[in-house]
């Protein structure tokens, strides 16, 4: 067998990586998997139950909401609001707070002081409460969700992040690379960044996780994108009504985000296990 | 008869490779009151004999043969409870991190409190001012001030050399019959370690104590030892009363260790390089003849293939060898001639009233209250010239080190290189210090990227430069032929180096630029005797070739004595005393540098003197 990157020789991150290859790949293939268009509405087969339930039909696999629109269709299209909005508000969470991070851990002194007050600040709205906020401000739409998340969840980033990069600051291999004549931007990309990527990566794959969430409860309380994109959130919300009679609507999407943010969290779990230098450096070796 | 008798005694360590020897065969006596030194390199397994003493082996290492009686009891045999109930009791400990030692979060009267119940002389209903008393009486027999005060204090209250007196005032409350001592001074400063060995004679003296003496230091042990056993890769080499191993030494180990260690005080020699280093436990096994023959000097064929007897050579001294007579034929090399500086050589450096404050607590409205880590230090040096600064740790020797190489800002005082004035940050004038003078760092395990291979790493002034992949690697493996390590290493990341090695990559990068002064900031401290004369000898050989001035920063007063041409002693943040080695070392002028000079261990006065000389200090 041909050995495997060091970053998924690890049962965990092996899992993980496993679920979201099939989550992502039913999010990219949502218009050709999809028996159904996941809007079209077919009033004769309301709330019909999952096909292992007797009275099932077989052209709608996981069953029927409220209005008679195809379960497994949802969720597929489902999938991808989630997915787009757990890689986008990560990827632009991480660069704003990882970019804050090491100008505050590197400089130190006011830019640090200024950095922390900012980040202090914006940790006392409650996060929920402040995306709901945003998204208020800023209307429904996908890369409006995106945005509000990235303007909440920087902080987490910066904050951890800003705690290593002083550590790594403080060995003599940062001194030894100014004195050599590394610029600073040199010293922090070269010597500093390759010294706190794991961790970073680990926040990334955690905070993946987190998006999926947020976007599911602002989708919940009607926030995110509009009714006419199916997201899982929406789908728990329109099953409420319904949830004594036909308890699948409610469960599946549930499931949905579950399963995703299982697949995110443990993935960091392992990242973190296999790429903390402090526990691999002699295995390497 | 013996208090301890330790027969044979193997120990092993198990796991899924395979069943290695840590310890093979160890005979040795202590008899009551006496002082046990153990001496060797690390790895060597001295604390794992502490440790088999006391049965608190880690996981997966067991006696697997011998006989250890501890005052006439089968340690081997007693059970668990018996054993806890020994430790502490009849037998104390010393550990090496005081700090570590005892609980941050309760106070020293608590912890001797704890201590009192566990050994039987507990307060149990007596009350609370009684065991005070004892407490007291206990801290004033190991001189601390203010005995009552201390009972008060948490741990991180206290300095390093005040813990340990605290863990020797507790070592000897249940009067111990055996008081093992692992490394008790390698945390402290010098003048420390002279107070702490000489107390530690002290109350052995007085409670009749018998101690096993942990070091790597065998001026040391020479200096408070009356047997002393040589340990070599888990093999016990020599065995004997100290006078006779330090005298004529019997293992050619032992006599190339003390040849190894620079000498404080009389005539100046050579030092006797081992090469490489000791044999791991893995490549043990298949060592047929005698553990140290690859590196020893008189090694002849019958050493490589058959184990060496365990010969006589005085009253109560053994040696393991094939012919320890012949061991006293090791001559150190001459001494070095470097010491002609040439009287003609250019100034290359001059620092004039350098100083450096630190704001301990900013104020808003006011001056902000600040603490002077460097006052007003001024030093001139010679090209080629080698310079030692001295003193002991918050010494600012440290931060003058980055004053002069440029990574801190100077508070004020002026600093010229090659007649450009080199006091400012600005740009120019960082890059044309940069050129000339460069750092050693202290910590080869911080000072070395681990992300990066050693090529890398020795090459990196050339990243800036742009150089080509190919340049790079010529250049690296030139420098690493230069600082003795093949060429192939470069492919290697620091951790799969030894200590000894990374030092020298360390070396290596600083060398890269070719620089004029090279600033080594307690390059040697914290390595084996023999890594470091492996490493003198490479910055000796590096003087010859390339005629570059080096400051060394060094506690170890007999480093600088081999070393450099003049040495610079600070105390407090002030240099109190600058001149000619040989001067300085012979007619101290300055109160404190006697003070240092006295402290060295094997010199002089015995402890118990010593000890009391250094009351002064407090």
């Amino acid at each position: 067998m041909p050995s495997l990157p060091l970053w998924l020789s690890n049962t965990r991150s092996l899992i993980g990586f496993t679920l979201l290859i099939f989550i992502v790949g039913a999010a990219l293939l949502a218009p050709v998997l999809a028996p159904h268009d996941p809007n079209e509405q077919d009033l004769i087969n309301m709330l019909l139950p999952p096909f292992w339930v007797e009275g099932s039909d077989a052209a709608f696999p996981l069953g029927t909401d409220s209005l008679g629109r195809d379960i497994l269709s949802r969720l597929l299209y489902g999938a991808r609001v989630a997915m787009t909005v757990a890689i986008f508000a990560t990827l632009g969470a991480t660069l704003l707070g990882a970019f804050l991070a090491h100008l505050a851990g590197y400089f130190g002194g006011w830019v640090d002081w200024l950095i922390g007050r900012i980040i202090d600040v914006w940790l006392s709205f409650p996060p929920v409460v402040l995306s709901l906020i945003l998204m208020v401000g800023l209307g429904a739409g996908l890369w409006n969700v995106i945005l509000a998340i990235v303007l909440v969840d920087w902080t987490r980033f910066c904050r951890v992040l800003r705690s290593e990069v002083m550590v790594v600051r403080r060995r003599d291999y940062v001194s030894a690379a100014r004195l050599l004549g590394f610029s600073h931007v040199r010293t922090i990309t070269r010597e500093i960044l390759p010294a706190t990527l794991p961790l970073l990566i680990t926040l990334m794959a955690l905070e993946m996780g987190i998006a999926v969430v947020v976007e599911a409860i602002l989708s919940f309380a009607g926030m995110s994108v509009g009714n006419e994109v199916p997201a899982w959130g929406q789908m728990i919300a329109d099953a409420r009504q319904d949830v004594y009679n036909a308890p699948s609507t409610l469960i599946l999407p549930s499931f949905a985000v579950f399963v995703t943010v299982f697949a995110f969290n443990i993935l960091g779990d392992g990242l973190r296990r296999s790429l903390d230098t402090r526990l691999t450096q002699t295995e390497r070796a | 008869m013996s208090l301890l008798s330790v027969n044979g005694v193997s120990v092993a360590f198990a796991n899924a490779l395979g069943t290695f020897t840590v310890l093979d065969k160890l005979t040795f006596e202590l008899q009551p009151g006496k002082v046990l030194g153990l001496v060797g390199e690390s790895g060597a397994g001295k604390s794992m004999i502490g440790r088999t003493i006391a049965q608190l082996l880690p996981n997966r290492f067991h006696v697997t043969e011998g006989d250890l009686r501890f005052d006439g009891r089968d340690m081997l045999k007693t059970g668990a409870a018996e054993q806890r109930a020994l430790l502490g009791r009849d037998i104390a400990f010393i550990p090496q991190e005081p700090l570590a030692a005892l609980d941050p979060v309760l106070t020293i009267g608590q912890q001797i409190r704890e201590h009192l119940d566990h050994i039987g002389r507990g307060a149990g209903r007596r009350p609370e001012r009684d065991w005070r008393k004892v407490a007291i009486e206990a801290l004033d027999a190991v001189h601390l001030h203010d005995p009552a005060g201390v009972l008060d204090k948490y741990p991180h209250q206290l300095s390093g050399g005040m813990c340990q007196r605290i863990l020797i005032a507790m070592a000897f409350l249940s009067q111990p019959k055996l008081l093992i001592a692992d490394e008790p001074t390698t945390a402290l400063d010098v003048s420390v370690q002279a107070r702490i060995v000489g107390l530690i004679g002290d109350m052995q003296r007085r409670h009749g104590t018998a101690v096993i003496f942990i070091t790597h230091d065998l001026r040391l042990a020479r200096e408070i030892c009356d047997d002393v056993l040589v340990l070599y890769a888990g093999k016990q080499v020599e065995f004997g009363p100290a006078s006779e191993v330090f005298e004529r030494p019997g293992h050619p180990y032992t006599r190339a260790l003390q040849l190894a260690i620079p000498p404080a005080a009389g005539e100046h020699r050579g030092l006797f390089t081992l090469p490489d280093r000791m044999p791991g436990l893995m490549s043990l096994k298949q060592m047929g003849g005698c553990r140290f023959a690859p590196r020893c000097p008189l090694a002849e064929a019958r050493c490589h293939e058959v184990p060496p007897p365990d010969v006589t050579v005085g009253p109560g001294h053994r040696a393991l060898c094939h012919k320890p007579e012949a061991t006293p034929g090791i001559a150190p090399p001459p001494a070095l001639e470097h010491r002609h500086r040439d009287p003609d050589a250019q100034l290359l450096f001059r620092a004039r009233d350098v100083s450096r404050h630190y704001i301990t607590r900013a104020r808003l409205f006011r001056k902000p209250d600040t603490f002077p880590a460097v006052r007003s230090a001024s030093l001139d040096l010679a090209e080629g010239e080698f310079l030692g600064i001295v003193g002991e740790s918050g010494s600012g020797k440290s931060t003058l080190a980055r004053l002069l190489v440029g990574l801190e800002g100077t508070s004020g005082g002026t600093m010229e290189l090659l007649g450009r004035d080199v006091s400012g940050m600005d740009r120019g004038t960082a890059a044309f210090r940069r050129e000339n003078v460069q750092m050693v760092f202290q910590d080869p395990q911080s000072a070395l990227n681990p992300r990066r291979r050693v090529g890398e790493i020795v090459t990196q002034a050339m990243e800036v430069m742009n150089g080509s992949r190919a340049d790079r690697a010529t250049r690296a493996a030139e420098l690493l032929q230069e600082i003795g390590l093949s060429p192939e290493m470069a492919q290697r990341y620091p951790s799969q180096m030894s200590g000894g090695q990374k030092q020298r990559v360390n070396i290596a990068r600083a060398l890269c630029t070719v620089p004029r002064l090279l600033i080594a900031d307690e390059i040697v401290s914290g390595l084996d005797v023999s890594v470091q004369a492996q490493l003198l000898e490479l910055l000796l050989h590096l003087r010859r070739e390339r005629a570059m001035s080096i400051i060394l920063i060094s506690h170890d007063l007999s480093v600088v004595r081999y070393l450099c041409d003049r040495v610079l002693v600070m105390y407090r943040g002030e240099v109190v005393e600058q001149g000619e080695v040989d001067a300085v070392f012979a007619n101290p002028q300055a109160d404190y540098t006697r003070k240092l000079l006295a402290a060295m261990p094997g010199e002089g006065a015995p402890a118990a003197e010593k000890f009391a000389a250094e009351e002064a200090f407090a």
